[in-house]
């Protein structure tokens, strides 16, 4: 016979409280969530056709009918080395770079500026957080087709395109952290007599400084995947070669830069995984 | 001189924090705050400075009116009165002597600040407070680095960096240790002496508030209970400041044996 479990009170001390309903917007927002995946999974008329029997069907390794699969087998290695390809991944690296360098630098006030904390006041806050939110809005390869369109092909393009993502990635990311840093040296520094830029500067700026130095590393790992999609639209970089070889079906040699490209994101990826470490 | 006339307080979230307080405090003295939490000491104290401005009344220090809404007024007003926090309010990623330069923002330009950098005299300032409060040899060290007494004394160091008239501390002893807080109380006494600054200092220990103190304000629900030298302050003031009987908690030293 299991007793009621008891601390030894001898007298009910207070009220207890009835358990208070969950907060409506857990649950609604979980009997949305439900209803949206059955509605999504559902055999609608109209949608994208996925169907498991299909995708089984037409999947063959044979390399004399799947032509992606004869290049991966022989692939031609002294690709590699070919002046177009190094080129390539050393404009990838400038792009990456440059973008980077100029989006830290326009990022850092912008994700000053998105908090209260950085902010001189409410209306310079409310237009730079939106501002932030449009230019986060649209994605890369947007920007990239808008640039190569108004002012032609090549690195500039890519240049701007991988700017604004960076600008956006590194803002957002930043501001995140100024909301959360420690408010007693703002106040030590207020109380002091500082001017407000005096203040952001040397009470906010060292507290996010860590994350922020994180936040452009990592954005440098996301400019170097990302240049490798802008090549197809025409704003330079290794992603030039992707789609020149993948258009004439050089399979073959195009297999050798994507394990190039992949050997070069992973040795950068664990570069700034270890500095990021140790910075935070 | 700080004056108070009428002063009251009412936060956005309704809570009266200072009712109709009225006081003057002197040059050079040694003021002691005494209440329970929530009795108005923190909001008294930041009235001083405009870091919370008065709802009605008023406040001055020496002639000029504590203004917060007009930003060049309260930063020059700022200047002249230092503040030591109950959690120091150290920036952590620096050194200390960065923290201790932080008390000549005021008189430092604006492109010397987004540099970096400091006068010469600034430097030099910044040095003697550190080895007022003894702990020049931490001038280079990471504030992070120091104890929490430490951190204290180079709290007390920003404040002294800038020449200030007055100096406000909020519960500064309330995160340290009872030898830490004497070393503390008596650093805090000396300055009041030797460089003749007002201090207002916020305490909630009746035996640091008697022993340091040259005189004793007593707040109770946001209005002026007791003002009088800490002299004659006894049991029966601080209870009923308190409004209630005395424990040992209310003692620094019984509160440590307990």
């Amino acid at each position: 016979m299991s007793a009621t479990p008891s601390l030894g009170t001898d007298a009910p001390r207070g009220v207890r409280p009835s358990k208070p309903p969950p907060p409506p917007f857990a649950l609604w927002g979980g009997i949305g969530f439900v209803l949206l995946t059955i509605g999504f999974s559902w055999d609608w008329t109209y949608g994208i056709g996925f169907s498991i029997p299909d995708l089984i069907s037409n999947f063959t390794l044979d390399p004399a009918r799947n032509p992606i699969v004869a290049g991966v087998i022989d692939p031609v290695w002294e690709t590699m080395t070919r002046p177009a390809v190094i080129e390539g991944f050393i404009e990838t690296f400038q792009l990456a770079a440059i973008a980077t360098i100029l989006g830290g630098i326009v990022g850092l006030p912008l994700a000053l500026l998105n908090s209260l904390t950085g902010a001189p006041n409410k209306t310079v806050y409310i237009l730079v957080k939106n501002f932030n939110s449009f230019i986060r809005a649209i994605p890369d390869l947007i920007y990239a087709v808008f640039f190569v369109a108004a002012i032609g092909r090549g690195a500039l393009p890519g240049v701007l395109a991988l700017f604004f993502l960076s600008v956006a990635v590194i803002a957002k990311l930043t501001a995140d952290i100024v909301d959360g840093i420690d408010q007693g040296p703002i106040e030590s520094a207020r109380a002091s007599g500082a001017s407000h830029v005096q203040m952001v500067k040397t009470a906010v700026i060292p507290q996010i400084l860590p994350g922020y130095t994180s936040f452009a590393l990592y954005t440098f790992e996301i400019n170097l995947r990302g240049s490798a999609v802008l090549g197809f639209v025409g704003a330079g970089g290794i992603g030039t070669i992707f789609s020149n070889y993948y258009q004439r079906g050089w399979y073959d040699r195009l297999v050798v830069v994507v394990i190039g490209f992949f050997i070069v994101v992973f040795i950068v990826d664990r570069i700034s995984i270890a500095v990021r470490k140790r910075l935070l | 001189m700080i004056t108070f006339e009428n002063a009251s307080v009412t936060y956005p979230g309704g809570v009266q924090a200072l009712k109709d307080v009225s006081v003057q405090l002197n040059d050079g003295e040694f003021v002691v705050i005494v209440g329970l939490s929530g009795a108005g000491k923190s909001t008294l104290i930041r009235a001083v400075n405009g870091l919370v401005p008065l709802t009605s009344g008023t406040c001055y220090v020496d002639t000029n009116e504590v203004r917060p809404k007009d930003k060049k007024a309260i930063r020059d007003l700022r200047a002249e009165v230092g503040m030591i926090f109950q959690t120091h309010n150290l920036v952590k990623r620096t050194t200390v002597l960065n923290n201790v330069l932080m008390g000549r923002l005021h008189r430092t330009a604006t492109w010397r600040t987004l540099l970096g950098t400091y006068t010469k005299d600034d430097v030099e300032l910044a040095m003697q407070a550190l080895e007022r409060v003894e702990i020049v040899e931490k001038a280079y060290v990471r504030a992070s680095n120091l104890s929490g007494g430490q951190q204290q004394r180079v709290g007390i160091a920003r404040a002294l960096a800038q020449e200030p008239k007055v100096v406000l501390a909020d519960e500064p002893t309330a995160s340290l240790d009872p030898p830490t807080s004497h070393i503390v109380m008596r650093d805090l006494k000396n300055i009041c002496r030797e460089l003749n600054i007002t201090m207002l200092v916020n305490l909630h220990f009746l035996d640091l508030a008697r022993m340091y103190g040259d005189r004793i304000v007593g707040l109770r629900g946001g209005e002026l209970v007791y003002d009088g030298p800490a002299a004659d302050a006894d049991e029966k003031v601080f209870e009923d400041i308190y409004g209630r009987s005395l424990t040992a908690q209310d003692m620094l030293e019984a509160s440590d044996a307990a």
